[in-house]
């Protein structure tokens, strides 16, 4: 049984996000700092580790603008699923967009990067 | 199962536990390693998020202050704007200023009809008077003639059209209006109380040396004109335009010296709160109909204070007779009155 599409829209201190099954991608776009990081992010990364067990491969795509401390741990949970993935030789794309002089999100994308050293980012600029 | 932020944590302190109790050396070992390897992912952890909720503090903190200082500019902008909006506001009538800036009142070329009541005064004979003076006592005195006329023509509400050398353009309508016949009787009403207050200004002005002072002629004339504002997009004028308009000036004109003179149209509606005195009509020129005038002489009402004749002690010694306006028998009065006085006068060589 194919699992539905997850289309959850953007409030105020939460992002955009959409776990598309049929087209294998995980998408974020946003803010994020909820009041509660494990009541949004938690049926979230259940989610992604669904998407990983019906998808080969993956495209992942992060356009943020602010992220809190939790939500930064909710993020490594995430990144942790996609690692184990390719681990398990799934192919796996991130693209970590982000505005031109905005350096706090290009950094935190290094830094996912320096964490997740199996995983490549794509850095963009918007 | 609620997701927990902190499982892998959580979940290798469980297994500790597990590990001291099974008594296992390779068991020990291995969980050893496990944790080793755990706590430096951890110290990364932790590192990349110091430093990530550091840089956003340090960007809120950017933020804030250039939010404050946009903020000091914005006050610095807009108290600059209030100022030249006063500065501005003194080359404009009161009310059309305030008419403008709250947006009652647009900037367009655009034009409107009605019912106003427009006033007119000059100096009678004004080039001569003023080749008589210095220019630079004409200038204060000219000064202090204007700034009585402009705040009684505030006090009765007037919009001040213009200024024109000596003479001085009120009407009353528009922007604001109290209705037809409150406009007219405020229009008289300052006018009297110009004329009142102009005779008080010239007693003192006589006793500073100016011995033969300004006498103003004032005309009113309510009727329909076109008030609005005229010009081009560069260059705007609020006034008012009109044969109405022109009748006033001329009424004025014919004004006497010190006097009021209205117009039928005006008289019809401050009947009842002025005496007057029919003046024969008049053909004013450039004006196809006869104008029938009236000259105001007081109000209905009896004076009821005493009368106040002030004599300048001066050269010129003169008796301000605007300041008088009474019945025949407070005339009579006066002058009897003033016998006396000329006998005291005449009789005592050193003291009254």
């Amino acid at each position: 049984m194919s699992n539905a599409n997850i289309i959850i829209e953007a409030t105020d201190r939460t992002p955009q996000l959409q776990v598309l099954f049929d087209q294998g991608e995980l998408r974020v776009k946003g803010e994020s700092y909820p009041e509660d990081v494990a009541t949004f992010y938690g049926p979230v990364i259940e989610a992604v580790r669904q998407l990983t067990a019906s998808c080969a491969e993956i495209s992942a795509n992060f356009e943020l603008i602010y992220v809190n401390s939790s939500s930064m741990k909710a993020l490594y949970r995430i990144f942790e699923v996609l690692q184990q993935k390719k681990t398990e030789g799934g192919v796996i794309t991130i693209a970590w967009k982000f505005e031109e002089d905005d350096d706090v999100m290009q950094e935190l994308g290094e830094d996912f990067q320096d964490r997740f050293p199996e995983l490549t980012f794509l850095m963009t600029t918007l | 199962m609620a997701f927990d932020l902190f499982a892998k944590e959580n979940d290798l302190l469980q297994a500790a536990h597990n590990v001291f109790a099974s008594g296992s050396h390779e068991d020990v070992l291995a969980y050893a390693q496990r944790l080793v390897s755990q706590l430096a992912e951890s110290m990364q952890d932790n590192q990349h998020l110091t430093r990530h909720s550091d840089r956003q503090q340090k960007k809120l903190v950017d933020f804030n202050h250039n939010l404050k200082t946009q903020a000091v500019e914005l006050e610095k902008q807009r108290k600059s704007f209030e100022d030249l909006s006063q500065k501005l506001g003194k080359y404009l009538s009161p009310q059309v200023h305030d008419a403008i800036f709250s947006g009652r009142q647009d900037v367009q070329i655009t034009t409107r009809r009605k019912k106003m009541t427009v006033f007119f005064s000059d100096i009678r004979s004004f080039t001569s008077t003023s080749e008589s003076l210095q220019p630079e006592a004409l200038t204060i005195y000219l000064n202090e003639y204007f700034s009585l006329l402009t705040r009684v023509a505030l006090k009765y509400g007037a919009t001040i059209d213009k200024y024109i050398g000596d003479a001085m353009m009120v009407f009353f309508g528009d922007p604001d209006s109290k209705g037809e016949q409150e406009d007219a009787w405020s229009c008289v009403a300052m006018a009297m109380e110009m004329q009142e207050e102009l005779a008080q200004l010239k007693a003192a002005w006589r006793r500073r040396g100016f011995v033969d002072p300004f006498q103003t002629r004032m005309g009113i004339n309510t009727g329909y004109c076109n008030v609005g504002n005229f010009g081009s997009d560069q260059r705007l004028t609020y006034t008012i335009i009109g044969a109405e308009v022109n009748v006033a000036a001329r009424i004025e004109a014919e004004a006497d010296p010190d006097g009021i003179l209205i117009s039928h149209e005006t008289y019809a509606h401050v009947a009842d709160h002025v005496r007057v005195e029919p003046r024969p009509p008049v053909i004013l020129k450039g004006i196809s109909r006869p104008i029938q005038t009236y000259a105001i002489l007081g109000r209905s009402e009896t004076l009821t204070s005493p009368v106040q004749i002030q004599i300048s002690t001066a050269a010129g010694a003169a008796v301000d007779s605007q300041a008088v306006d009474v019945t025949d028998d407070m005339r009579q009065q006066i002058v009897k009155e003033l016998r006396t006085l000329l006998q005291r006068f005449e009789h005592s060589a050193v003291q009254p």
